[in-house]
C-alpha cells in the first residue's frame, strides 16, 4: 500500500513537472466540449478545428510572443457538468479565457459564469438566440456561430424559391433550437413567400429512434413541401424511414433542412440513401462543388485533412478554427490577455476565416454567420451528395 | 380522417412495436428468469449495429451482405454476452438489485466508449437489402417491404420463444431454475449452464435488433442509453418477465405513441409516459406480469 502511495505520488509529480513548467508562459483557454454521447459527431470536430487554429498560430510564433494552449474537458452536452467544468477551469487551471459548449443547454449556462467571473467566453455553435439577446447579454460573451432567426430566414428564403408551393409542413427536434428555428422559420416565411403557410408542425424528441408515425402525421396533411431542422443521426434516420414510406416522392424532394445536413458528415452516413434534390446547408461546404471555390478555404481544408487524418473532412471543425482566429486577433488588438481588455477589443471587431470575413456585432457580439446554402446534387467525383454552387444565404439579414 | 391515414398510422404504430419487441424481449427474459436487471442491454444492442455495419464493409455492401452481417454481429454479440456472463454477472446472482445496477451501468460506460475507440463519433448507415428496397400499397397507404418483413420477424421471435420455454425440455429447467434455483440445483440440474445459456440467447437477441434496425436507423453514440429506456417502459407495461406481456407491451407502446401524436402533436413522448405511469399505479407488475 505505502509503495503504491509513493510509486502514485512520483507519478504524478513526473508528469506535472514539465507541464507546469511549459503551461507557465502559455495563453490557456479553457476548452468545455462534449466529447462523449450522441452530440460528440460535433463536438470532436470542432474542438480538431481549434486545435489546430492553436498549432498554427503557434508555429507562427504565438500570440504577443507567448503559445496559445487549449485544456480540453468533456462537457458530455450537459448544462451542469459544463458549468462544473467551467468553474474548475478558471480557479484550478487559471484559464485565460473559456472558449467551446456545443449546445444552446450548454453555452448560456456557462455565459453566466463567464458573466460572474469577467472572463472571456466564446461560444462556436450554440444558435438559440436566448444566448445573447438583451436580457442575456453581457461584455464577456461572444457567438461565433449564426442565430435561430438568421436559420429561420435562410430557410424561408430557400423555399420562397420553390414556385406551385402552398402548403407545408414542419418538423424539428423538441427542444430549445429546435423550437426557435421553426417559429423564426414561420416569422421570415410571411414576409419572404406570404402565399405559403405551414399547416401543420411535428416535434420529435432529440434523437428520436423511431420518426414512422410523425411521417404518417405529416403526409396525412398532404404537403407540397417539407422545412425540416433535424440534423446528425437523427437526420440520417428521418431520411432512412422517409423514402420507404413515400414522403420524399410525394413532395417531389422539395424539402429545406437548416440543420446544416450539406456537409459531408451527414452525406457520407447516407451515401446513395440521400434525398438528392432536397436544399441543404452548412458552415463550411467542404467540397466547393461548381468551382468559385476561395483559395483560403481550399488551404483550410486541405490542412484539415492532414491535421484530422481524414479522407473528407468535417464541416464543423471550421467553427472551432474561426473561434480561435477570433480570439487571437482579439488579444493582438487588445495588446493584453486581460479580458476587459480583450472584450473591448473583440466588440465589432472584424476577422478573418477560411469563408470571408466576419464581425461581433456591438450589440449582441455575434456574427449573424450567413451559412452555405444549396441543393443537394450527386456529383460524379464524389461517392455522395455534395451542395451545388453553395451561396452564403440568408442574402439580406438585418438584426432587429 | 381518412381511414388509410388511420391505417397508415396504425401500421406505423406496428413497426415501432416489432423493433421494440426484438429488444426488450432480450431484457425481460433475463429479467424474468434470472431477476437481473441488465442495462448494458442497450449496449449489447448497439454493438449489434455497429457490428453489423463494420460486417457490411467486410462482406459486400449488396446482396447477402446484409445477412451475413446481421448474423454475424448477433454471434458475436451473443459470444460476447456468454463472457460477460461466465466472468462477472455470475458473481452478482443474488446479491443486492444495487450491485447489479451499478455493474451494469459501469458496463454500459465501458462499452459505449469502446464503441466510440473502434467506430469513431461519426453517424454511420447501413442501406436497405436491395430485396427489400420499396414498398408497397395496402388500403391507399404505402407499407414498405422492410417494415413488413419486420412484422413477420417480431411474431416469429415471440412464437418461436413461447414455444421453447413452455414446450421443450430445455424450457420446463428454464421455468425451474425462474421458480426455484435452490431446489433445481439440488435436484442435480446444471443451473450456472442454464443462466449462461439465457444470457447468451439474451444477448443475441439485442445484438440481432441492433443489426436489423440499421437499415431504417442510424448509428451513433448514444443509441444505447436512448433505447433502453424505450425497452425498460414496454417491459414496465407488459410486465417484468412476460414473454407475452413484452409483446404486447409494445405493441401497446407503438400504437399509443402513433396515435398519441395526432391527438397531443406538441407532447410526442406525453401519451407513453402518462400510460407508463397510469399501469404504475394500478397495476405494478404490468399488464401480464404477476405480483412479485
Amino acid at each position: 500500500m505505502q509503495l503504491r502511495h509513493c510509486l502514485g505520488l512520483a507519478l504524478a509529480v513526473a508528469t506535472s513537472v514539465p507541464f507546469a513548467a511549459r503551461a507557465a508562459d502559455s495563453i490557456k483557454i479553457g476548452f468545455p466540449i462534449p466529447l462523449s454521447g450522441p452530440t460528440a459527431v460535433y463536438g470532436v470536430p470542432i474542438l480538431k478545428g481549434a486545435q489546430m487554429a492553436v498549432e498554427q498560430i503557434n508555429a507562427a510564433g504565438g500570440v504577443l510572443g507567448r503559445k496559445l494552449e487549449i485544456l480540453s474537458r468533456d462537457s458530455k452536452a450537459n448544462a451542469d457538468e459544463a458549468v462544473r467544468l467551467t468553474r474548475e477551469l478558471i480557479i484550478k487551471d487559471s484559464v485565460d479565457f473559456i472558449a467551446g459548449t456545443l449546445t444552446s443547454a450548454e453555452a448560456p449556462a456557462v455565459s453566466t459564469v463567464a458573466k460572474e467571473n469577467k472572463i472571456v467566453f466564446l461560444a462556436p455553435s450554440s444558435k438559440s438566440t436566448v444566448l445573447t439577446d438583451e436580457q442575456h447579454i453581457h461584455p464577456y460573451i461572444f457567438r461565433v456561430a449564426s442565430n435561430t432567426d438568421v436559420e429561420g430566414l435562410a430557410g424561408a428564403e430557400g423555399m420562397a424559391k420553390y414556385p406551385n408551393v402552398k402548403t407545408i409542413v414542419t418538423i424539428a427536434p423538441d427542444y430549445a433550437y429546435g423550437r426557435d428555428s421553426i417559429a423564426a422559420f414561420i416569422k421570415a416565411l410571411k414576409e419572404k413567400a406570404p402565399n405559403m403557410q405551414v399547416v401543420d408542425s411535428q416535434w420529435p424528441k432529440l434523437g428520436e429512434p423511431d420518426f414512422t408515425a410523425f411521417i404518417n402525421a405529416m403526409m396525412g396533411k398532404k404537403p407540397d413541401a417539407v422545412y425540416c431542422s433535424l440534423f446528425a443521426g437523427d437526420f440520417v434516420t428521418f431520411v432512412k424511414q422517409a423514402t420507404p414510406l413515400g414522403l420524399f416522392k410525394a413532395i417531389d424532394n422539395r424539402m429545406v433542412d437548416g440543420g446544416e445536413v450539406g456537409t459531408p458528415d451527414e452525406a457520407q452516413a447516407l451515401g446513395a440513401d440521400y434525398p438528392y434534390g432536397i436544399i441543404a446547408n452548412s458552415y463550411d461546404p467542404v467540397i466547393w462543388s461548381g468551382g468559385n471555390e476561395p483559395p483560403e478555404h481550399k488551404k483550410f481544408i486541405e490542412d484539415l485533412k492532414k491535421f484530422t487524418n481524414t479522407q473528407y473532412a468535417s464541416g464543423w471543425s471550421i467553427m472551432g478554427y474561426e473561434m480561435i482566429e477570433a480570439l487571437a486577433e482579439g488579444i493582438k488588438k487588445a495588446n493584453s490577455t486581460k479580458s476587459d481588455a480583450v472584450s473591448k477589443a473583440l466588440i465589432g471587431m472584424t476577422f478573418d476565416t477560411p469563408v470571408g470575413k466576419r464581425s461581433f456585432s456591438e450589440k449582441s457580439h455575434e456574427t449573424f454567420a450567413p451559412e452555405y446554402t444549396g441543393v443537394m446534387v450527386k456529383d460524379p467525383n464524389y461517392p455522395f451528395a455534395v451542395i451545388k454552387d453553395p451561396k452564403p444565404m440568408p442574402t439580406d439579414f438585418k438584426p432587429s | 380522417m381518412a381511414p388509410s391515414f388511420l391505417f397508415s398510422q396504425f401500421m406505423g404504430g406496428l413497426t415501432t412495436a416489432m423493433f421494440l419487441f426484438l429488444i426488450a424481449s432480450g431484457l425481460s427474459l433475463v429479467f424474468g428468469i434470472m431477476r437481473v436487471i441488465n442495462f448494458a442491454h442497450g449496449s449489447f444492442y448497439m454493438l449489434g449495429a455497429y457490428l453489423a455495419w463494420q460486417g457490411v464493409q467486410w462482406f459486400h455492401p449488396t446482396g447477402v451482405g446484409f445477412w451475413a452481417a446481421s448474423l454475424f454481429a448477433a454471434v458475436a454479440v451473443g459470444v460476447l454476452g456468454a463472457v460477460v456472463e461466465r466472468l462477472f454477472f455470475r458473481s452478482l446472482y443474488g446479491r443486492e438489485e444495487l450491485y447489479q445496477l451499478l455493474f451494469t451501468y459501469a458496463l454500459v460506460l465501458i462499452l459505449g466508449d469502446v464503441a466510440k475507440f473502434i467506430w469513431g463519433t461519426q453517424q454511420l448507415s447501413v442501406s436497405t437489402p436491395p430485396v427489400l428496397v420499396g414498398s408497397v400499397q395496402i388500403f391507399g397507404s404505402t407499407q414498405p417491404f422492410y417494415n413488413l418483413f419486420m412484422m413477420v420477424i417480431g411474431p416469429a421471435i415471440a412464437l418461436a420463444g413461447w414455444l421453447v420455454l413452455n414446450r421443450s425440455g430445455v424450457g420446463r429447467l428454464v421455468r425451474a431454475a425462474q421458480m426455484d434455483r435452490e431446489m433445481l440445483d439440488a435436484l442435480g440440474a446444471n443451473v450456472g449452464t442454464v443462466y449462461t445459456g439465457m444470457f447468451v440467447v439474451s444477448s443475441f437477441l439485442a445484438g440481432l435488433s441492433g443489426a436489423l434496425v440499421t437499415p431504417i436507423q442510424s448509428i451513433v453514440p448514444g443509441m444505447d442509453v436512448l433505447i433502453i429506456v424505450q425497452a425498460f417502459i414496454v417491459v414496465v407495461i407488459g410486465g417484468m418477465g412476460s414473454l407475452w406481456g413484452t409483446f404486447w407491451g409494445s405493441v401497446i407502446y407503438g400504437e399509443v405513441l402513433s396515435f398519441g401524436i395526432l391527438i397531443f402533436p406538441g407532447f410526442s413522448l406525453f401519451s407513453v409516459f402518462a400510460l407508463m405511469a397510469v399501469i404504475l399505479i394500478v397495476r405494478p407488475w404490468g399488464l401480464f406480469g404477476r405480483p412479485l
